[in-house]
């Protein structure tokens, strides 16, 4: 059975976003599908949230100082860029931005200067001038989260918290076979770019010897360890008496003095017979699997790969127009995207949980915007110490190649971490910058009904609200039942509001809630 | 009990399932008292009592640092690829003359395994790895993690032993992984789900009030009792939740068992003894558990790798004395084998910044009391005709271990069963258990 354009519009803000309250459900469909996908494509139309300044004075304190307040300072990044997923007019800048963390995957955990992550954060966004140092919203110039990917790579291989991560600073000219540090020009390859064998063809997209040749390309490339007016390593610089300047063997091509050979060459590369290049297939197939699901056949990777190669006539390695061929309906991978094999088969990972549940729970019916998460500090511990039991914390991956996402997100330990989030911030008051379950039944007219015992309506309200599926018979029976049933040793006064809160909780741990 | 039943059970019974728990508790301590008789007569093991550590060392350890040549032209060519990193010769803890007759002996920060080396308990199993090696972090774990060289396996090596050791899947904690919370591809199986644990004390439920925690868990089993087949991802979900509940249940019941010796001091800056300590916490309390998984990082030292590189190997070495010591007060030393493994090692030449870069073949160790003690193999040749052309590490040569031989003998002389469907034919046995 085909999905209708509501289920359409409902599964599209799911997976372009972070999902969407039932107004804003109404008010997309009212605008239709068509246009709600432009919307989602063309986000600079709407404002975005701005950073926190907190955040922004904590990158001019003196190192010493700073470094005595890093692990407050990661929690409050991590608050607020979970803030801004769950509240942004923006949401598929923000799921690019976390697609493209999870693909260069950087952690705080091999950085000097945590710092660094947040401009590599802003950087993701487009918001970072790698050769001023300075972050600007927008940089011109800068084409992350978008943009053309080729120019991205430049972006990426300038970023301070990379040169750092996969020491390529410390990379130098060595002789005509290698330069002194392979580390950053293998993950390029490797991780961030094609793979080691093509998508699709499945044969070796490269040797070991492009590695070391590109490693020769990629010498030289710096980060100011001081520049004025910034208190951390933040300023790209190009040091030519450490740069190797070629000419280089990669990828079946001789010739270059710099890095740009190397890029150039990455993103033009087709394997012998192959009529899509390896990054666009490999980006087709990640991005792909990120929105709509896992192993994608190849004639969906392919259509992406063609769109990406320019193959007709489209401004080749733009980003935007593989996720406009996504999401536009009307096209063979469109048409993937809206099946029912993508239809509520995606595992969501914890930071689309926890957005999820925010944007969610926190939505005003009365400014028609969620509310998202204060800066209480219970709330930031909580979030932080959430999202490493629940396997993803945000600026600290596990390793370069990222989070396995999908199915690899259910395990016993997955099921018990969102059980016992869930728990933790629903126990935490609203003065603490917890949740006000009563307001969103004070604003779906629910008093009456909580006041008459009418727990059906109850029930069927928040199935609405964060299932977006009615409940079935059984389930429905048990939330009641246990509604129902009286806590033991509690105030009276407090109990009602616990029931609920109990509800949301038991419902954020169901498994219709763990899916998108 | 099949796991369908067991299943079945927990739909119907909801909180009852506990008590199945404790029967299931009361029949594997059945099965080892009398095991324990056997023990006692002829001092063979029984399959049932027999358990692995599995240890990661997560980065790619630096093998020639770790296990160094103190005689002949290895070592001479070590201080020579090693202008900075090489370990003064009078620093290294001699441990033996090998088979190619090279001297060789541990990085000093390894005094405690140097010591169990001296009692008989460790096997050094050298130049191992595999022919063709791949030599990016994430190619070359999948391929140790499944022993498919083509790394195409969804399945690890011990995951495939567990499903086919244990169809009926029905104990929750047959295998535990304390290595952070996502599961290690080794311990991933088609049938068996095993529980990524991170830290013993958080796996429990959290409900608050606490005097809404009966009603919370009832409605918990009832929103996951119900199946809907059709849908085969929100199934996995719902099957895992159950599955999780039990795994609690046990768990935290079991665990109580432990205490503490204060003789027996596992570092609590060490994050590898924390987990070998609740490692030896899940098997004080005999759950059945036959396999557990720690990790330590840390290991990609591709720059001033030689104070960093020093810590981690005294962080491994005491964390494994300390773990056997209380093995020993447990009196579980003879069930338990430990096993360690890398993804690769390093190159032989150091590079730019005193670092080393992604190389082949490595040392593995072996350590329990049932091991026989000694060095396998031989040190890694560093003549240049041995070494990979242009790339500077050793060749896989026909002197060098393959890692399956390793997990063959694991699978065939301490599980006790045919290696060769888990990892895809014959590997030659290695003499490294005793009976």
């Amino acid at each position: 059975m085909p999905l209708d354009e509501y289920d359409k519009i409902a599964h599209l803000l799911r997976r372009a976003g972070f999902t969407a309250h039932p107004d804003e459900l109404e008010a997309a469909a009212a605008r239709g599908l068509q246009a709600t996908v432009e919307d989602l494509l063309n986000f600079e139309r709407f404002p975005d949230v701005p950073p926190d300044p907190e955040v922004l004075a904590a990158l001019d304190l003196p190192q010493s100082d700073f470094d005595r307040i890093r692990g407050d300072f990661l929690n409050r990044l991590t608050r607020w860029w979970l803030h801004v997923m769950a509240t942004t007019s923006r949401p598929l800048q923000e799921k690019m931005v976390l697609f493209w963390h999870g693909l260069f995957a950087t952690s705080v955990a091999g950085l000097q200067f945590w710092q660094q992550i947040y401009v590599q954060n802003e950087n993701f966004r487009g918001n970072f001038d790698p050769d001023t140092g300075r972050l600007l919203r927008p940089a011109p110039g800068n084409p992350f989260p978008v943009g053309s990917f080729r120019l991205m790579l430049e972006y990426l291989s300038k970023d301070p918290a990379m040169l750092y991560w996969l020491d390529n600073q410390f990379n130098v000219k060595k002789n005509s076979e290698v330069g002194s540090n392979e580390n950053y020009a293998r993950e390029l390859h490797e991780l961030f770019s094609m793979g080691v064998e093509d998508v699709v063809a499945k044969v070796p997209n490269y040797t070991e010897r492009d590695i070391r040749q590109a490693s020769r390309a990629l010498t030289g490339w710096r980060v100011l360890p001081r520049a004025t007016g910034f208190t951390f390593p933040r300023v790209f610089a190009f040091d030519p008496t450490r740069h190797d300047f070629g000419p280089y063997d990669h990828l079946g091509k001789r010739g270059g003095n710099n890095a740009d050979f190397i890029f150039d060459n990455i993103v033009r590369h087709r394997n012998p017979g192959q009529k899509q290049s390896a990054v666009g297939r490999f980006l087709g197939y990640r991005l792909f699997t990120f929105f709509g699901y896992e192993d994608p056949e190849p004639e969906i990777v392919n259509a992406l790969a063609d769109v990406f190669d320019g193959a007709n006539g489209e401004e080749p390695f733009n980003i935007r127009n593989m996720l406009r061929t996504i999401f536009t309906p009307g096209n063979l991978v469109s048409e993937a995207f809206y099946s029912e094999r993508a239809f509520r088969a995606h595992v969501k990972s914890p930071t689309e949980y926890v957005v999820s549940l925010v944007r969610l729970l926190t939505f005003d019916r009365a400014t028609g915007r969620p509310n998202g998460l204060s800066s209480s500090s219970s709330l930031m511990r909580l979030l932080q110490n959430g999202m490493v039991q629940m396997g993803q914390q945000l600026f600290v991956p596990p390793d370069v190649s990222g989070w396995r996402e999908g199915l690899a997100w259910i395990s016993t330990t997955s099921v018990l971490a969102r059980f016992n989030f869930a728990n933790d911030i629903l126990a935490l008051s609203v003065t603490q910058g917890g949740i006000d379950p009563m307001r969103l039944l004070m604003q779906a007219g629910l008093q009456p009904a909580l006041q008459q015992q009418r727990y059906g309506e109850i029930v069927d309200f928040f199935a609405r609200l964060l299932w977006q599926v009615p409940p079935s018979v059984e389930a429905r029976e048990a939330l009641i039942a246990y509604l129902r049933a009286p806590i033991s040793n509690t105030n009276p006064n407090t109990s009602v509001d616990q029931k609920i809160r109990g509800l949301i909780h038991l419902m954020l741990a169901a498994p219709d809630f763990q899916l998108s | 009990m099949s796991k369908t039943t067991r299943r079945e059970f927990i739909k119907k019974s909801g909180m009852t399932v506990l008590s199945v728990g404790l029967a299931q508790q009361a029949f594997w301590r059945h099965v080892r008292a009398a095991s324990e008789n056997v023990l006692t007569q002829a001092a063979a093991l029984s399959p049932v009592d027999r358990i692995l550590v599995v240890i990661q060392l997560d980065g790619g350890n630096d093998g020639l640092n770790t296990v160094i040549p103190l005689s002949g032209s290895a070592a001479s060519l070590y201080r020579q690829y090693r202008p900075t990193l090489a370990l003064p010769e009078a620093d290294v803890l001699p441990i033996g003359t090998d088979a190619s007759g090279t001297l060789i002996g541990f990085h000093p920060n390894m005094q405690p395994l140097a010591e169990l080396y001296a009692r008989g308990h460790v096997a050094v199993i050298q130049s191992v790895g595999y022919p063709n090696p791949n030599r990016s972090h994430f190619a070359s774990q999948d391929i140790w993690h499944t022993a498919d060289p083509e790394g195409r396996k969804r399945t690890g090596w011990l995951g495939e032993y567990l499903d086919i050791a244990f169809p009926s899947a029905d104990n929750p904690l047959l295998a535990v992984s304390l290595a952070g919370t996502r599961l290690p591809l080794t311990l991933r199986a088609e049938h068996v789900l095993v529980p990524a644990v991170g830290s013993v004390t958080n796996y429990q439920f959290r409900t608050q009030p606490p005097g809404d925690h009966q009603n919370k868990m009832q409605a918990f089993l009832a929103l996951n009792r119900e199946g809907a087949p059709e849908h085969v991802l929100r199934e996995q979900i719902r099957l895992a939740a159950l599955d999780t509940y039990e795994s609690v249940q046990r768990l935290q019941s079991g665990v109580q068992r432990y205490t503490p010796d204060p003789t027996i001091a596992y570092n609590p800056q060490n994050s590898l003894a924390r987990a070998l300590q609740q490692v030896a916490q899940i098997l004080a309390a005999n759950l059945g558990t036959r396999i557990l998984y720690v990790s330590i990082g840390g290991f990609d030292t591709h720059q001033a790798q030689a104070t960093p590189h020093a810590t981690l190997l005294a962080r491994l070495s005491e964390a494994i004395a300390t773990f056997y010591a209380d093995l020993v007060r447990l009196g579980l030393e003879d069930r338990v084998l430990l096993m360690t493994w890398s993804e690769f090692g390093r190159k032989v030449v150091e590079n730019g910044n005193q670092g080393t870069d992604h190389g082949t073949v490595g040392p593995q160790f072996l350590i329990g009391t049932r091991v026989k003690g000694g060095i396998v193999g031989e040190h890694p040749s560093l003549r240049p005709e041995d070494l990979n052309p242009g790339l500077g590490d050793p060749k896989f040569s026909a002197r060098a271990i393959d890692f399956r031989s390793t997990y063959a003998t694991i699978l065939e002389k301490w599980f006790l069963v045919d290696s060769r469907e888990i990892l895809g034919g014959a590997f030659e046995l290695l003499d490294v258990l005793r009976a």
